[in-house]
């Protein structure tokens, strides 16, 4: 717009370096006819909505999530209710998503600072779930597995997770081997998330009351360097 | 119009243009798209068990490359039946086993139901899917003094699948879970009544 409004007739000569440029896309702007204006509308149009609408529906879901502490719970991404913008993307990614009488996916991708969870640096999630007949905790990488890489460990379930006495329960995250519930990196390096999905749990009905200490808390101890 | 306003004008015309195209295209997508879990239900439509979407790695043998939910619960095998209700109410059965299993009915705007094998009766969940017409049908016809263990739902589309899950807690359980997806079937439910002479 500053190029069109710089380029209004009287702008010759031109003085600096972006002058020739404002001549050009001025003088385009001024003999441009009706219906190559109408083309330009269109193309921008189509374009910028085009464009638009595949960032939104690519990769996770844009919105409709409950932020509790590091999570963040999607309550309703399978259920009748569900937004538009849930809905594409799970057509595009061919996701089967949990229904709210089913399950429900909580996803971290940082930690309880807030910095994000990274593949060089080891953590720990401690504490305990909300009521559910199982969960499962597994951790991924963006994109692609590497087939190379060797997979030793992608997640705990409630049933398999060592607890302490009191029924608190605490998994290792890190890239060298650990005693206890250690769940190795899946990647060398880059972004990880975690998934932590509850099976049969009555707060999927009630997501946004969820407290914070109700969900285990993820702790950065510390990154390769 | 100074040549400055038609323009500005055509670049307003575009971003109003291009706020439509958005809504239209997010709105249209999952009608169109092939990609997503009705569609790869319905092309790969097996005869009378729920689809394997998801098994799981059991001992040394690999999960299988039919996988395509995205990213996927390693504990959890997954089974899908596509439904159509014009060929007629769809039957799924299930026999509860030691494993959690779940079963979600989703139409094209999402999963209108849900029920968990703690819903079973006597180690067997029957799920009758339905449409309304279908339903006011199976009740005139039904017989007052027999007893039905039917779940029946209607649904609010003729198209839709059903999602089964079992859950695998060790993995151990994990060659149980994907023979607990196999074992479950779906079956079109046909009119036993219209074949029976005198109705």
């Amino acid at each position: 717009m500053s190029q069109a409004d710089a380029a209004a007739p009287g702008s010759f000569p031109a003085r600096a370096r972006g002058g020739l440029l404002r001549q050009v896309v001025g003088g385009v702007v001024r003999r441009a006819s009706d219906v190559s204006l109408v083309i330009y509308a269109l193309a921008l149009g189509g374009g910028l909505g085009l464009a638009s609408a595949d960032y939104a529906t690519r990769g996770g879901y844009p919105f409709g999530g409950v932020a509790v502490g590091a999570w963040t719970a999607w309550p309703r991404t399978g259920s009748v209710g569900s937004d538009p913008y849930a809905r594409a993307v799970n057509a595009r990614r061919g996701e089967v998503p949990l229904a709210v009488g089913e399950g429900m996916l909580l996803t971290a991708a940082e930690d309880n600072t807030g910095r994000a969870l990274d593949a060089t640096c080891s953590y720990t999630v401690s504490g305990r779930t909300p009521p559910a007949r199982a969960w499962t905790l597994t951790i991924a990488g963006r994109g692609a597995r590497d087939p190379g890489r060797p997979l030793l460990r992608e997640g705990f379930t409630s049933t398999e997770v060592l607890r302490e006495a009191d029924g608190r329960f605490v998994v290792a995250i890190n890239p060298e081997v650990q005693p206890g519930n250690w769940l190795p990196m899946p990647r060398p390096t880059g972004p990880v998330r975690l998934a932590l999905r509850l099976y049969d749990t009555p707060v999927a009905a009630s997501a946004g009351s969820i407290e914070r200490a109700a969900l285990p808390a993820i702790t950065r101890l510390g990154c390769r360097t | 119009m100074s040549p400055r306003g038609r323009f500005l004008l055509a670049t307003l015309c575009g971003l109003v243009l291009a706020g439509l195209v958005h809504i239209a295209v997010v709105l249209a997508i999952p009608t169109f798209s092939e990609a997503d879990a009705l569609s790869r239900a319905r092309t790969g439509a097996s005869l009378d068990h729920a689809m394997r979407v998801h098994t799981l790695a059991t001992g040394s043998e690999p999960a299988p490359a039919e996988a395509w939910l995205p990213i996927p619960d390693p504990a959890v095998a997954v089974g899908i039946c596509a439904y159509d209700l014009n060929e007629g109410p769809l039957r799924v059965s299930a026999r509860t086993g030691p494993l959690m299993l779940s079963l979600a009915v989703h139409g094209r705007r999402g999963a209108f139901y849900a029920v968990t094998d703690q819903a079973a009766v006597r180690g067997g969940l029957d799920l009758v899917v339905l449409t309304r017409a279908q339903y006011d049908e199976v009740l005139a016809n039904e017989d007052e003094n027999e007893v039905s263990r039917d779940v029946r739902i209607v649904a609010p589309e003729r198209e839709g699948y059903v999602v089964v899950r079992v859950i695998a807690g060790l993995p151990s359980q994990r060659a149980g879970a994907n023979e607990a997806v196999q074992a479950v079937s779906c079956t079109v439910d046909t009119e036993e009544e219209e074949t029976k002479p005198g109705g």
